[in-house]
């Protein structure tokens, strides 16, 4: 019963963010999209269903998501199909910008696992900007 | 006349501090504690004569030093005042309280008047990493723009500073190499560290005293302080010796014209962050680009906080005891020598074995785990007896132990209670003893032109050409190759023979180029071969090269067919990157090396392919994700040549797992 549950909200979940993507990419001027993730229960683990990589003690030039390779920012590396992060909108090659609030563009890749991982929170409200979105704010302003 | 102001300025300073000091010296003698102010008047004489040091040096560097001393005793000495302070208060609502109750607090029971016992507590190998931008950051006057820093590390009313280090652009960190180390810390301790920091720059020149001595006035009374003295230099304002019980006029000494340290950053660390290795903490800065004491600080300082409660490293109790043999009726017992220290309970036959450090006949272990009741009286024995039960690996073990008197007993399980406390308080110090270095007696201290950086510490000598390193490495190789045949080969080689193709499968690992639109560069640069494919931790080394990796297919395909040879190389590559270099050097120490033939200088100028050998990265920590697979996680170049591969095992995987993560130049990702 629980299990029919959880997957109807998903396809909500994911039919609303599919349409708020759609809008996201054609408004010209969004820049920055704001992912909500709510963890999933695996045994004794919360997860969020996706890699993270970059950091302000990693190496910039080795970020293959980045336009600019002296970004240190936090990168998603990967999402789990089916998984919270990609039902939520998250893409791959999304850079995090914040993190319930805190900054992820200045930190140590280890600071930034933490703050996505924390026990007490179910949600985590990313603040995320995506290559297609600037270059599609990009080509709107040409 | 302003310059009239400023003199009677220092004049009212001079008579506040010397009404301050017989104010302090009063709560003193009504203290009855002569010891803290001998320790007053002992830096008071420090501080003057650091301040006569630096009116009279001409030297910069002296007076720099003058300066930390002079802020340094005079931190211990607002420590010291202030401790005063709190203990006449205590001692005042004492006497209020005590005339209120008519009585004494009664002794609640024994756990509450139990205090954990102290410990020592040592910070040392402080390393502040700095954070460097290219731009223009400072008021380059042609010159590299220095400062002076030091911490200064207090707990409670100890407070000791590390050696000064001059600080310019060429330091990566800021490394103090002091030990610290504070005796008496109790487990609830804080350890506040300062960094302070001056330019060195500025003229001390003793001209234009009057001005230098005013803004010197205003600027060394912090913001709190000054406050506090237009107060008391009003008019009808009350008095300092008034003002007992709430906080007295501290100040912070003669305005003296010299180096002037400011605070640049701060911490504390507790008992939460004792660890028996180097931990990161964060630094709060104060402070921004535009003072001219600003040092760009990444933000966060490392450094060994280690405890050594005394209850690990002293004797608590000795004595004689009896242990009931298990098992047999009627029940026998040995008479051994006690001794608790740490987390155990140490049982020689005799006292004197003790002393002469032969092993005990055994020992009990009383650590966080351990259960203790006194039992009920043996009809066999006088005494009560006492039982310590363990869990040794899911077994529950109960020792009986009874001591000659029920006085004895009385003391024992005191000792064992105050174990017990002392293991809750001081927590992850009781686990294990942390090893504490004393310092060695004080050197006089060296002063070094330039402290050495990492860069300054590779030295890279420019006749090493890398045809000398692969001369070096490929007989090496051939070594191996001569032990393999024996039998004997290292761990690592049997990587290559692993995959059905032998050494001679390319196991090749792709990775997207910096950016595919850019131009290749000259034949030079493009030819930084990632020279050393280490099999173990460099799995993603980048050859800076822009080669169009995902343009031509069959330039891809021309560069990976390529048979990798383990014996000396067809071509030697040719790479002057540092990149490169720091990687050889690495190289050596982990003893082998995959070589890789590049294409040779000669071919196309445009394209060449540097096959990049890199162990196959089942990795997380390999970043080769192909700039068009949108593949997840998958590094593999298998599917693109074909060539299969199979997958270490999974021993050395997380051997390398370990390592490649951390080695920093991989590129860590991790799932959340």
């Amino acid at each position: 019963m629980v299990e029919w549950e959880y997957n109807n909200y998903l396809m909500v979940v994911k039919v609303l963010n599919d349409f708020l993507s759609k809008l996201n990419s054609q408004c010209s001027c969004v820049l920055q999209q704001r992912i909500e993730i709510r963890k999933l229960r695996q045994g004794e683990h919360l997860i969020l269903g996706f890699s993270i990589g970059g950091g302000i003690d990693q190496d910039p030039g080795q970020n293959p998501f980045s336009e600019d390779k002296s970004d240190k920012g936090i990168y998603v590396t990967r999402v789990t199909p089916e998984g919270p992060a990609e039902v939520a909108g998250l893409m791959m090659g999304d850079k995090v910008m914040q993190v319930n609030g805190w900054d992820m563009t200045m930190v140590t890749h280890d600071q930034a696992r933490k703050r996505l991982t924390k026990k007490n929170e179910d949600v985590v409200r990313l603040l995320v900007t995506r290559k297609s979105l600037e270059q599609a704010v990009k080509h709107s302003m040409m | 006349m302003p310059m009239d102001r400023y003199a009677d300025m220092e004049d009212k300073l001079r008579i506040l501090e010397d009404l301050n000091m017989m104010y302090i010296r009063q709560i003193a003698l009504s203290l009855q504690d002569s010891d803290i102010q001998k320790k007053i008047d002992h830096e008071i004489r420090m501080r003057d004569g650091a301040c006569k040091l630096l009116a009279a040096c001409s030297q910069r560097d002296q007076a720099l030093e003058a300066a930390k001393s002079l802020l340094t005793c005079n931190t211990r000495i607002m420590a010291y005042m202030s401790e005063l302070q709190r203990m006449k208060e205590a001692q005042v609502m004492q006497r209020v309280a005590r005339r209120s109750d008519g009585t004494r607090s009664s002794d609640a029971g024994p756990m509450d008047d139990r205090l954990p016992c102290k410990g020592k507590v040592a910070i040392s190998d402080l390393r502040i990493p700095l954070m460097w931008k290219d731009t223009e950051y400072f008021k380059n006057k042609g010159e590299l723009h220095r400062c002076a820093v030091f911490c200064l590390l207090q707990v409670g009313g100890e407070i000791h500073d590390t050696d000064m280090v001059m600080v310019d652009r060429t330091l990566t960190d800021i490394c103090f190499d002091n030990t610290i180390v504070f005796s008496e810390a109790s487990p609830g301790f804080e350890l506040r560290v300062e960094l302070y920091s001056c330019c060195s720059e500025e003229d001390y020149s003793a001209g234009s005293a009057p001005r230098k001595l005013a803004s010197k006035l205003s600027s060394s009374l912090g913001r709190s302080a000054g406050k506090k003295l237009r107060v008391a230099m009003d008019p009808g304002a009350c008095s300092p010796t008034s003002n007992a019980g709430a906080a007295t006029l501290l100040l912070p000494g003669p305005a003296v014209a010299g180096p002037k340290y400011h605070l640049l950053a701060h911490t504390s660390l507790s008992l939460s962050h004792v660890q028996d290795s180097f931990r990161t903490h964060d630094l709060s800065i104060s402070g921004n680009e535009e003072c001219s004491y600003w040092v760009p600080l990444y933000g966060s300082v490392c450094c060994r906080l280690a405890a050594q409660p005394h209850c690990m490293t002293q004797q608590m109790m000795s004595g004689c005891l009896k242990v009931k043999q298990l098992g047999g009726d009627p029940p026998s017992w040995t008479n051994v020598y006690g001794v608790l220290k740490g987390t155990n309970l140490f049982c020689y036959h005799r006292q004197e074995d003790m002393e002469a450090n032969v092993e005990p006949a055994f020992t009990i272990a009383i650590n966080k785990e351990t259960r203790i009741r006194a039992s009920e009286k043996d009809p066999h024995s006088k005494a009560q007896s006492i039982c310590i039960s363990n869990q040794y690996g899911g077994e529950e073990v109960t020792h009986t132990l009874s001591a000659d008197s029920r006085e004895e007993t009385h003391r024992w399980m005191e000792a064992f209670w105050q174990q017990f406390c002392d293991m809750s308080q001081w927590k992850q110090c009781c686990d294990d003893l942390m090893k504490i270095e004393l310092p060695s007696p004080r050197k006089p201290a060296l002063v070094t032109s330039k402290q050495g950086s990492l860069y300054h510490e590779i030295v890279i000598d420019t006749s090493d050409d890398i045809s000398t390193v692969t001369d070096i490495l490929t007989r090496r190789m051939q070594e191996l190759e001569l032990r393999s045949q024996l039998g004997t080969s290292p761990p690592w080689m049997s990587l290559f023979e692993e995959s059905p193709g032998g050494p001679r499968t390319p196991r090749l690992a792709r990775h997207s180029p910096r950016s595919p639109h850019r131009l290749p560069h000259s034949p030079l640069s493009s030819l930084r071969c990632p020279w050393p494919g280490l099999l173990s931790s460099d799995a993603s080394l980048t050859s800076d090269s822009d080669s169009p990796c995902s343009t031509s297919p069959c330039s891809r395909h021309r560069g990976w067919a390529e048979p990798l040879s383990l014996s000396s190389p067809r071509f030697r590559p040719r790479t002057l990157s540092l990149d490169a270099k720091l990687s050889t050097l690495r190289g050596r120490g982990y003893g082998g090396v995959l070589q890789c033939s590049c294409q040779p200088p000669s071919s196309s100028s445009l394209a060449p392919i540097p096959a990049q050998c890199v162990p196959q990265a089942t990795l997380s920590c390999s970043s080769s994700t192909s700039s068009n697979s949108s593949s997840e996680g998958s590094h593999s170049p298998s599917s693109l040549d074909g060539t299969p591969f199979s997958r270490p095992s999974s021993a050395r995987r997380s051997l390398r797992n370990l390592r490649a993560k951390l080695d920093p130049r991989n590129w860590l990702q991790s799932q959340v």
